[in-house]
């Protein structure tokens, strides 16, 4: 596969992390639309407590990234509407 | 354009279990056609979802050009986001590899144009 060079490439672990950054998002399209935001802020929140990592920090990001998966499946859950 | 609607036999069995009467279910709906999806309409569409959000500096001048991150000052998740927003707005879905690949309005317009089932 040839690929393009083009600025602002994404390494293979910044992909990751905005795939489930997407996943996150798309999973809340199935939570009740007034509870939609409440999400949506929690997501931001989420994402953001980590936002200042190095990204070299490999082994953090990637202990987060699984974390953050699983803690996605969980609140995916159709029973649980709403976080605050 | 007129379409005439009529419930499968299946649909019309699992009624008459459920219940009702055998009766002949006959939707009639009318719309005319939506305008085509032009580059111009996708690309006023797109713009006016960004000037809608609320991460974009109201004031800011966007256009065909612009790109997500160095005009419009939006880092890589709200990046992610606006994309989002542009597959809902059109319904359709972008798969994760081209959805990193669009920086700029410009090319998501023309990532739109090219999928056969936006609306």
């Amino acid at each position: 596969m040839v690929l393009k060079a083009k600025p602002l490439k994404f390494s293979g672990l910044q992909k990751e992390v905005l795939s489930l950054y997407r996943s996150c998002l798309r999973a809340t399209r199935n939570k009740p639309i007034e509870k939609r935001q409440h999400w949506v802020n929690f997501i931001h929140g989420e994402f953001g407590k980590y936002r200042s990592i190095p990204k070299r920090d490999f082994s953090a990001i990637e202990h987060l990234l699984r974390l953050g998966r699983r803690r996605m499946d969980m609140y995916a859950s159709p029973l649980i509407t709403d976080v605050n | 354009m007129i379409r005439t609607v009529q419930l499968r036999p299946i649909t019309r069995s699992l009624l008459r279990v459920s219940g009702f009467r055998s009766i002949s279910l006959t939707q009639t709906r009318s719309y005319s056609h939506a305008p085509p999806l032009t580059k111009e309409i996708i690309t006023e569409r797109i713009i006016e979802l960004l000037e809608s959000y609320n991460k974009v500096k109201p004031g800011t001048v966007i256009d065909y050009s612009s790109s997500f991150h160095k005009d419009l000052g939006l880092d890589s998740f709200d990046t992610v986001e606006v994309i989002m927003e542009i597959e809902y707005e059109f319904s359709i879905t972008i798969p994760d590899s081209d959805a990193d690949s669009l920086k700029t309005v410009g090319q998501a317009v023309e990532y739109i144009a090219q999928q056969p089932d936006a609306c």
